[in-house]
């Protein structure tokens, strides 16, 4: 620690509460730092929409670099990555909203709502690259 | 947040100085929900636009979105999601960082962040719109 804050040398060692390497990971935990993880994902998947618009904003030769990249096997993989952490996350969202009208907050909902969540995020994301690949 | 000091030598007002707003701290909170909210649909909206245009060519993919409702569409989803990613790095950077002067440029560096990929999103859509 550094700053304005003050530890005395003398401070005695504090009972720690326990940490998560202690628990046996547990579904709701999971889906709690799934939820963290795929909204730091999208930050990062921003830069894409930006690269995206900038170039279709450009010209065809920036637009066909982009689509390019995108069109590789890693760019695919990406863009996979990127739908499922998006429905993921919207998932997510619906059960924070659920839990902030004080629902499903008990065993066995939150446990219901945390299966929910991963399996709704897999099943969307399936469903819209199925019917992004039938339109084309 | 971790927050260590001495009872005895520190006054209580010194302890709690510069670590935020007694007043307006649930800013955040609100709009953190009134964001989420409104990016349910627009999700929605957005990648349905998106599915629509896969495969398309240049063309077609630029005069769909210079039209009003896509164009109204992506900005709004962007910046709804751009202000709610904002406020959502923000409660990471302070989970996770315990030195003060690493979390202060953190978090100036993702407003900083926010703010150009908010402005170049806005940028390219009314380039696309009007140029």
């Amino acid at each position: 620690m550094t700053g304005l804050t003050n530890t005395a040398p003398s401070a005695k060692a504090r009972p720690l509460s326990p940490h998560l390497g202690i628990y046996k990971p547990m579904l709701t935990m999971m889906m709690s730092i799934a939820h963290r993880i795929t909204g730091a994902g999208l930050y990062l998947g921003t830069i894409l929409v930006a690269w995206w618009l900038l170039a279709l904003s450009t010209d065809v030769a920036a637009f066909s670099t982009y689509m390019a990249v995108q069109n590789s096997w890693i760019g695919q993989l990406i863009l996979l990555g990127f739908t499922w952490a998006l429905c993921h996350h919207l998932m997510g969202g619906v059960r924070h909203f659920i839990w902030d009208l004080g629902y499903g907050m008990d065993h066995p909902e939150r446990e219901y709502l945390a299966i929910g969540t991963l399996a709704g995020g897999v099943i969307l994301t399936a469903l819209i690259w199925l019917i992004a690949w039938l339109v084309k | 947040m971790t927050t260590s000091f001495d009872t005895a030598t520190v006054t209580p007002r010194k302890s709690v100085r510069y670590l935020g707003s007694a007043r307006s701290g649930t800013i955040d909170n609100k709009l953190m929900r009134l964001t989420s909210l409104a990016l349910m649909p627009l999700t929605i909206f957005f990648v349905w636009l998106l599915v629509s245009l896969n495969g398309k060519d240049y063309f077609t993919i630029r005069d769909t979105i210079a039209q009003p409702i896509p164009a109204l569409v992506i900005l709004v989803f962007m910046l709804a999601s751009i202000r709610h990613m904002q406020i959502g790095m923000v409660s990471i950077i302070v989970d996770y960082t315990h030195n003060r002067h690493m979390k202060e440029f953190l978090l100036y560096a993702n407003t900083i962040f926010s703010f150009i990929i908010g402005c170049a999103i806005v940028f390219a859509v009314l380039r696309i719109s009007f140029v």
